[in-house]
């Protein structure tokens, strides 16, 4: 599976995301590097908290489990938790075991959307992060930028860094407040490997997930 | 959702059993070698204690993990007259660390099993499954090589098919009919409602093994 980096929008301190940057940012892939529209994405993600029959019980379960369903395998499901570093896959009916079981609840669902761009060797997502239930607030920016041709992180590296530092110049010359970050997470600390899977993606999301609640506190 | 029956037969007359299988059925058998880690849900978690049972499949030249929740019977007066045990059951595929996964979830293992047999596939009305396996313990955790017959000399039997809420009747009747070509052999009932072995069996092993092996019925 071709590699790819996820990246979220950090703001400038004191200013807070909005539709604007959005309509901006697509506008740079559109117009400025001519990317090729060619479709729609949307990637879930799904905290879930312990259930327990007695409050003093919450701290002996983990409190981060986290759920992704991912556009590019719509017949499994991931769980990250990032206490444990551990990914874990499943089919997508793991959702109604889950469920079936009683044991852990959904709290609250994330929806990453937008659209996609091909771009020669590289694909583009580029979208909004929002409480599911509340699609219209824009929470966030993400972009996923996907090197075609490898599938070997470290052999891939070089090029996507070239690559997002054109994109962050061509964004910067649009005098957005704030600038793309890509946070790489130790995957082999999460038993994964050089070569990139969609577990490698699940982690990623979970990683921008935890920046982004952290930036949406302050 | 699953329909199901078992019965239990005999080891001496399991070789019957497979040719009669293998009649019926035309395909070559499966072989069945199955750890299965039957965890429960740890002190208070969960709306109510539950189980989950993952299931690694060694007989796969790199075993293949699936986790299943088999959940209560299907109630009231009707299903309580049907031969067959209609009851929910799901099963998904899973990464091999599955067993970590749910552990730090907060299940514990409560016992483990390996069972070893063949299975074979139908494709009746509807597909339908029949293991004969022989169901071992650990006497060490987690130790398949030195696990032990827990019940020596038998032998279980499980017939199961897919259903939904729209075709389970359908699915029932095609199991009883399905049960009746056994009946010589061992006799079929809801899981937990054990019949013991059946008394025609020898008479019946020994008619099928004169008869020849693997003629189809």
């Amino acid at each position: 599976m071709p590699v790819k980096w996820l990246l979220y929008w950090q703001p400038n301190a004191g200013i807070t995301v909005n539709t604007q940057i959005l309509t901006e940012i697509s506008q740079c892939v559109e117009s400025s590097i001519n990317g090729v529209k060619d479709g729609r994405w949307k990637s879930t993600l799904i905290f879930y908290r312990p259930i327990t029959r007695d409050q003093s019980s919450q701290n002996d379960y983990p409190k981060d489990l986290l759920g992704v369903s991912l556009p590019e395998q719509p017949d499994k499901y991931y769980f990250v938790l990032r206490s444990h570093r551990i990914v874990f896959e499943a089919d997508s009916n793991i959702q109604s075991i889950m469920e079936k079981a009683q044991s852990y609840k959904a709290r609250i669902a994330l929806t990453f959307e937008g659209f996609q761009y091909q771009l020669g060797d590289f694909q583009l997502k580029v979208g909004k992060v929002a409480l599911t239930a509340h699609a219209e607030n824009l929470r966030g920016i993400a972009m996923e930028v996907e090197y075609l041709p490898l599938s070997s992180l470290d052999k891939s590296r070089q090029v996507l860094e070239d690559f997002v530092d054109i994109l962050q110049e061509i964004v910067s010359s649009r005098s957005l407040p704030g600038h793309f970050t890509h946070i790489e997470p130790n995957f082999s600390e999460y038993s994964l490997t050089d070569h990139y899977s969609s577990q490698h993606t699940s982690l990623q999301y979970a990683t921008v997930m935890t920046q982004l609640l952290t930036t949406l506190r302050n | 959702m699953e329909c199901v029956v078992e019965g239990i037969i005999e080891t001496q007359h399991v070789e019957a059993l497979e040719i009669l299988l293998h009649g019926l059925c035309g395909a070559p058998k499966e072989l069945l070698k199955i750890h299965e880690f039957c965890l429960r849900s740890g002190p208070n978690l969960g709306v109510v204690s539950s189980e989950l049972r993952i299931l690694c499949d060694l007989e796969q030249p790199k075993p293949t993990w699936t986790v299943r929740q088999v959940g209560g019977a299907m109630r009231g007066a009707g299903a309580e007259q049907l031969s067959v045990l209609v009851r929910s059951m799901l099963e998904s595929k899973i990464s091999k660390n599955g067993l970590r996964f749910f552990y730090i979830l907060g299940y514990k293992l409560d016992h483990e099993l390996l069972k070893v047999g063949f299975a074979f596939r139908f494709q009746k009305v509807v597909p339908i499954t029949v293991t004969v396996t022989s169901v071992h313990k650990m006497l060490k955790l987690h130790a398949t090589d030195e696990a032990v017959p827990v019940t020596p000399g038998i032998q279980l039997v499980e017939v199961t098919a897919p259903a939904s809420a729209d075709n389970y009747s359908e699915v029932v009747a095609a199991i009883s009919s399905f049960s009746e070509y056994l009946a010589p052999l061992l006799h079929l009932s809801k899981p937990g409602v054990s019949a013991g072995v059946v008394p025609t069996a020898a008479a019946a092993a020994a008619s099928l093994m004169s008869d020849g092996r693997g003629k189809t019925l």
